[in-house]
């Protein structure tokens, strides 16, 4: 009886000082965690071990990132806000966002992991972190710089990003970077691994495996261990000390090189392949390869923000067509009248698109991308039905003597 | 408008043919795509223009849409240099070889052979298979 009276005054003194300097606290109460690293660099991606010594009991988070690699991130919030029943149609975007960013939680935590992979696309990062308790660990990508943008239709048909708003405060900056951190990377296996063992003395362990193709340089390793939880109502107030920054090194040799502004790198001789195949398909079938090539490269490089390819595929045919353009005009067979008057327009189409792309979701990308090929393939199917093919003969034939004609007086001019 | 083509003159409907224009070159630029296989339906079929006529025309036209598609996308950080030079050769040798295997194919074969491709890649991005 005696213990108790004097433990519970002291206890009080003590919950009514940790708000104030919470810091010290910990400090005095667990000491932070030891780290090292098995290796020191990786070769394109493999598997590195951290380990180290967290106060006995504690929940062990290892948080990496690359440290020298920033990429790009966008996200267009068009959704209706279920509260005020308005859509705010805001522009996010920052130029600070880590090119690798994982964290990894305590193996028994796998379950929760497993159920967001469920929910498929529309899991919530947010969400995860807290059933994981790795929003404790999650602080990198709260740091970054994140512009936000009031759209409207207008300005987006004038190809504006809309203006620039008053920055966000701490609190706000981090719940957009989570939202922009998963828009990024997308899957649950690329942004959460459960791989953190420890013993009940507080020896740590974590395999991480880093996959091909991720940004070369340095990485940072730091360790959040959290010792104690405590809820208040909807508030949770998390005891937690951080390790030192522990860092590797991810190599790479030719031919696989690093795209900065899509933020991953890729084994070169694949897109040179992939276009050369597309390509010489495109001119069999009399369409361009950007048809095929966008979707395929999307579909096979997961790691290629949309906006990047179809960003890159367009500047690879102007050549082509202005080399067509070219051997047309020599013979005359362009009417200028009709190609600048509709040129025009398309040059106006061409102004609005590319913004639009980063509007959309690699989801919706795929998703329009899929009907309009379904479309094409209609149009392709119908150009081999046999009322066409005889209307296409005489048309040939037509275009075969004007060629020869147009040849022959272009001869004739020189 | 009237349009004089080797002494033969066709009456165009630039309404149509602008607005048809307008779309493709949104939707096109968008997805990073030429748009030749939407231009030449949309002169042959909605303007009622003869191929001949057509085919260096709309080439032309969608020139304008790509070269401006590539200021924009370049405005907006979403071109990579690298992945460029690796695509860009692949597609001058493509358009290099491309004639000479196409003339030694029957072009309504490799047409329906296209359209079964594009059926199964546009079913794949609609997560249908």
């Amino acid at each position: 009886m005696k213990v108790k009276f004097s433990v519970l005054p002291l206890l009080a003194l003590v919950m009514m000082v940790l708000p104030i300097i919470p810091q010290a606290q910990a400090q005095e109460t667990a000491s932070a965690p030891t780290i090292t690293l098995d290796k020191t660099s990786l070769a394109n991606g493999g598997e590195i071990t951290v380990s180290g010594q967290a106060p006995a009991g504690a929940q062990v988070y290892v948080e990496v990132y690359a440290a020298d690699k920033k990429v790009r991130a966008n996200r267009f919030d068009g959704k209706k806000d279920p509260k005020t029943g308005k859509i705010p149609y805001k522009f996010y975007l920052t130029h600070e966002m880590p090119a690798f960013y994982k964290i990894f939680v305590p193996k028994d935590m796998q379950p929760e992991l497993d159920k967001a992979k469920a929910a498929g696309g529309g899991w919530k990062y947010s969400e995860v972190l807290k059933k994981t308790g790795a929003n404790a660990a999650y602080s990198e990508p709260a740091k970054i710089k994140v512009d936000s943008y009031q759209a409207t239709i207008m300005a987006s048909i004038l190809g504006s990003r809309g203006t620039l708003l008053d920055p966000m405060d701490e609190k706000a900056t981090k719940s957009e970077s989570m939202k922009l951190v998963k828009g990024r990377f997308r899957s649950v296996n690329n942004l959460l691994g459960a791989s953190v063992e420890t013993t009940p003395e507080g020896a740590y362990t974590a395999k991480m495996k880093l996959r091909k193709g991720l940004a070369p340089g340095k990485y940072n390793v730091i360790v959040t261990a959290v010792t104690a939880r405590t809820m208040d109502g909807d508030k949770e107030t998390v005891k937690k000390v951080k390790s030192e920054v522990a860092s590797f090194e991810n190599k790479q040799t030719f031919p696989t090189v690093y795209l900065g502004n899509a933020g991953t790198s890729i084994n070169l001789l694949w897109p040179f392949l992939l276009t050369l195949v597309i390509s010489i398909f495109g001119v069999l079938m009399g369409a361009g390869g950007g048809f095929i090539l966008n979707p395929i490269l999307v579909s096979i490089f997961p790691a290629l923000p949309h906006t990047i390819v179809a960003g890159t595929v367009m500047p690879t045919v102007l050549f082509s067509q202005g080399s067509g353009i070219y051997n047309y005009s020599k013979i005359k067979f362009i009417n200028w009248k009709l190609g600048i008057g509709v040129g025009c327009a398309m040059l106006v189409g061409g102004f609005i698109g590319p913004k639009l792309t980063e509007l959309i979701t690699l989801d919706q990308f795929k998703f329009a991308f899929g009907w309009i090929l379904l479309v094409l393939a209609g149009l392709m199917f119908w150009q081999t039905t046999p009322g066409y093919l005889e209307k296409n003969k005489k048309e040939q034939a037509i275009l075969k003597e004007f060629k020869k004609r147009a040849e022959e007086a272009a001869k004739g001019n020189q | 408008m009237k349009v004089d083509f080797w002494g033969h003159e066709f009456e165009v409907n630039m309404w149509v043919g602008c607005l048809g224009g307008f779309l493709i070159a949104i939707m096109s630029s968008m997805f990073g795509f030429g748009g030749g296989p939407f231009m030449v339906p949309l002169m042959t079929v909605a303007l009622g223009l003869p191929m001949y006529i057509v085919v260096g025309s709309s080439l032309l036209a969608i020139f304008f849409n790509t070269a401006m598609g590539t200021v924009r996308h370049m405005q907006f950080g979403n071109f990579d240099l690298l992945l460029f030079l690796a695509m860009f050769p692949a597609a001058l040798l493509g358009g290099y070889f491309g004639p000479q295997i196409a003339k030694r194919l029957s072009p309504v074969v490799v047409k329906r052979v296209a359209c079964v491709g594009l059926v199964l890649l546009g079913l794949k991005l609609l997560g249908l298979y």
